[in-house]
């Protein structure tokens, strides 16, 4: 394309625009990085300078207080069962709704929950937990994650399931194929591309999630990262370069599995909120 | 649910089986759902006409008194005001912020600019609170720049000022997911053929025209899952409020999500709580129901 006259300036503000906010981003962050690196006293009254003296050390004491090994697990356990469970129960429950009018009711069902907010259940589901004994235990904390999160997967498997021509199905069902069979080893493969929408939109709240587990997993020793986190920096909020490198330890997991997926979180994003 | 059938169904036979498949297909996913979400939705709603502590497992029914005493409460209606304030003001700057994001970060060369934009979405609502509480603090980040380049009389006590909090607030909502709304409407933009865009710049059509009668018409159902994730997502605001500020100072930044937990977990009324739940639910639906029909009109005269 050439370059009008009429075009440079809509360039120029595009180039001003970014760089702008890319400042404000990069900003706060670099602060935290370096608040982390420096000495507490050399970050007080410097805190905008170039550290003087690397301080990795601060990240080891960090990792041991904060007990953030111990963090991860518990998260990576509760997350990645969630994601388990919404992918084969939001695939598996799809399929009819997406393939038989009489379903529709119970499609409906499920979409009503994309609706309302969880405050709503919340107050009750705190009771049913208590009830259930369900309280400080991985698996209400799991089905609870499953069950909130369902209907935006349900619906996103229903609306992708229809677009998929009923042949090849056919044809495995003439085989001798078992619907079961035919579903998990022909349907399933083919929905690959939301499944990763679905992964990718839930891994995000679900690996930072604070409000849920802040009710039911109050526990010390089942406590999430977040949970870890959030009772660090309230018992150390002097010691600011400690919290500061418990924090960037803690958003370094998801950092870097977003970089690696770069394009498929981009593409998950935009894909679940368009068709959302 | 339909385990064998009798004898004389035996015609109907392959149908009886085909309905027992497709509920093998949905049974899981129904009962975790139907337990854990659905169930405590439709209770909340007896609940809510209840007395109830949280502790003891009885309740006390009480008709509408919850709603009565919901009506004249002034801490209810502050927190309903916040909400709204709060909901508003993040919902129209982070959409145009996204936008403007949008269209200038288009061109092929600041991908890795998106990739950065990307990076505040990705952290915890703790990783956010405790980076922007020093971003804030009276000593903070903020005004120690403020004050570097020689502008110390606008330093300000950012989430200590009752003035001021509720902004700060949101300022950090949008700082942190500003990215996600770029993206969403990137790829709205994305969907739009160069050659439409092509053809109006050949026949000399200016930026804000083509920008006016062309691409926004044709981004508007980004624009409509924009604003309806942004007002719903802010409507329900709690981690940074609880993480920033508990609410404070005074109830300056106290929404209805940290006014239920308050009421429910710190002065035990489970019952009143609920009941200021079912109203948030109450204004909530209205709200997107009336977004949804008045936005999804116009994407179709777009």
């Amino acid at each position: 394309m050439s370059l009008k006259r009429q075009e440079m300036w809509p360039r120029i503000a595009s180039l001003v625009i970014v760089l702008l906010w890319a400042v404000i981003i990069i900003v706060p962050l670099a602060i935290m990085v370096s608040g982390a690196v420096k000495a507490p006293d050399e970050l007080a009254a410097h805190p905008f300078a170039w550290p003087q003296e690397f301080h990795w050390e601060t990240f080891v004491k960090a990792w041991t207080d904060a007990n953030l090994m111990r963090g991860m697990r518990n998260s990576f356990i509760l997350t990645s069962a969630s994601l388990v469970l919404l992918v084969f129960l939001g695939a598996s429950a799809a399929y009819p709704l997406a393939r038989r009018s009489n379903w529709t009711p119970l499609f409906y069902f499920f979409l009503a929950g994309i609706m309302v907010p969880f405050q709503l259940a919340m107050l009750p589901l705190y009771r049913l937990m208590k009830l259930l004994h369900l309280i400080n235990t991985y698996y209400g904390v799991i089905f609870i994650y499953t069950a909130v999160s369902l209907p935006m997967v349900i619906f996103l498997y229903t609306g992708f399931i229809k677009g998929i021509n009923r042949e090849l199905e056919e044809a495995a069902l003439v085989d001798g194929a078992g619907k079961f069979r035919m579903f998990w080893q022909i349907v399933f493969p083919l929905l690959k591309p939301v499944t990763s929408t679905v992964i990718i939109m839930n891994i995000m709240s679900l690996w930072n999630d604070f409000f849920i587990v802040l009710l039911f997993l109050p526990k010390k020793e089942m406590r999430t990262l977040q949970l870890s986190i959030f009772s660090f920096v309230g018992q150390y909020n002097s010691k600011l370069n400690l919290v500061l490198a418990a924090v960037i330890l803690s958003i370094l997991p998801m950092i870097t599995v977003f970089l690696l997926l770069q394009k498929h979180f981009i593409k998950g994003i935009a894909g679940g909120a368009v068709k959302g | 649910m339909q385990a064998k059938p009798p004898r004389s169904f035996l015609a109907n036979n392959a149908r009886w089986r085909r309905i027992f498949t497709d509920t093998m297909f949905v049974l899981p996913a129904a009962l975790i759902f139907a337990l854990f979400f659905a169930y405590p939705v439709i209770s909340s709603f007896y609940l809510s006409l209840t007395k109830w502590d949280g502790l003891n497992p009885e309740l006390k029914f009480i008709g509408l008194d919850n709603f009565v005493r919901l009506w004249t409460d002034k801490h209810f209606w502050l927190a309903f005001k916040n909400t709204f304030k709060y909901a508003f003001l993040v919902t129209v700057i982070q959409n145009a912020l996204g936008l403007i994001l949008a269209l200038a970060a288009s061109n092929k060369v600041f991908r890795g600019f998106r990739v950065l934009f990307l990076i505040p979405p990705l952290l915890s609502s703790i990783a956010l609170g405790t980076i922007w509480k020093y971003m804030y603090a009276p000593k903070g980040i903020i005004n120690s720049l403020l004050t570097g380049i020689g502008l110390e009389a606008y330093t300000q006590n950012w989430l200590g000022d009752p003035k001021l909090a509720l902004y700060s607030l949101i300022a950090t909502n949008v700082w942190k997911w500003a990215g996600m709304a770029m993206i969403i409407y990137l790829a709205g933009l994305q969907s739009i053929p160069d050659v439409i865009q092509e053809a109006a710049s050949i026949d000399g059509v200016g930026a804000w025209q083509r920008f006016r009668h062309i691409t926004f018409p044709l981004i508007a159902p980004a624009f409509t899952i924009n604003v309806v994730l942004s007002m719903i997502g802010s409507l329900k605001v709690f981690d940074i409020i609880y993480i920033m500020t508990q609410g404070g100072p005074g109830r300056a930044t106290e929404s209805l999500t940290t006014y239920i937990f308050g009421r429910a977990f710190d002065a035990n009324k489970f019952g009143y709580g609920t009941a200021v739940a079912v109203a948030m639910f109450a204004v909530i639906l209205v709200l997107s129901l009336v977004q949804l029909r008045y936005l999804t009109r116009r994407e179709v005269q777009g």
